[in-house]
């Protein structure tokens, strides 16, 4: 890869991380806006969704891999943490031992998860400007 | 060595530090869009510390001199396997900008030194 194919990848970079911090994001949305989902379509309670990262790696021309990015290898769902079980017999969702399984969705976490992901995308934002910044340093050079 | 032929040296060693502040800018890039990557591992470019071997070694050997990306095996990793710290990167990256933007000063000086030199006279 050369010239002006390789003159933006930095920003290509960036705009990776962007996406990915994106995807956390609304797969942390999705899980707080179904904290209390105990119907789906798969039958049984909403079971929370975890993002998985992956670095994009390019060759050189030394046949050494390095990272260009950032992406989502899979978005999987959390069979480790146990479901909420909550007596009220009440509930047409009730078991015959009269429980309500809710889903494995800690509010908490995912709060603070959701602040870790908005980091990250400010500073691949951060990481953008300094690209943009450098690059009009350049033209500068030209006038 | 006539004086143009001295500026042309001094500028192919100023735009070969500017690509490779370009070059670790796009790594320390990287880094950061792989902060939250479980088992990443940071890297950097190395090219002053061997402009510097090379400069003690003589011309010959300033000129084969290439930036080189590096693993970083050094830094503490967290229990992901992650050893990217945020800040630290951040960090790296303005002080990586102040260099090429004193970099590209130079050269700019450069630049107009030699439109002086053309227009002089005219």
């Amino acid at each position: 890869m050369s010239g002006i194919e390789n003159l933006f990848s930095g920003m290509r970079t960036s705009a990776s991380g962007l996406t990915a911090e994106r995807t956390r994001i609304d797969v942390i949305a999705e899980n707080i806006a179904n904290a209390r989902t105990t119907r789906t379509p798969e039958g049984g309670p909403y079971r929370r969704k975890v993002v998985m990262f992956e670095p994009v790696l390019r060759e050189n021309m030394a046949g050494e891999s390095t990272s260009f990015g950032v992406g989502v290898s899979r978005v999987v769902p959390d069979m480790e943490s146990a479901f909420e079980r909550v007596l009220d017999p009440g509930n047409p969702d009730a078991g015959p031992d009269g429980f309500v399984e809710y889903p494995n969705v800690n509010t908490v976490l995912e709060m603070a998860d959701l602040i870790t992901a908005m980091r990250a995308y400010e500073a691949n934002l951060t990481a953008q400007e300094n690209f943009v910044r450098m690059a009009e340093r350049a033209l500068e050079l030209a006038r | 060595m006539g004086a143009v032929q001295g500026a042309n040296q001094g500028m192919d060693m100023l735009l070969r530090l500017i690509d490779a502040t370009e070059l670790r800018a796009k790594v320390l890039y990287a880094n950061i869009a792989n902060q939250n990557t479980p088992g990443y591992t940071r890297s950097d470019v190395k090219f002053e510390e061997h402009l510097r071997d090379a400069v003690r070694k003589g011309p010959s050997a300033v000129q084969t001199v290439e930036p080189e990306i590096a693993l970083d095996t050094v830094s503490p990793s967290r229990p992901d396997g992650n050893n990217v710290t945020l800040e630290l990167e951040l960090n790296a990256m303005r002080e990586n900008r102040l260099l090429y933007e004193s970099y590209a000063s130079i050269l700019e000086g450069h630049f107009n030194l030699m439109r002086a030199a053309i227009t002089e006279g005219r």
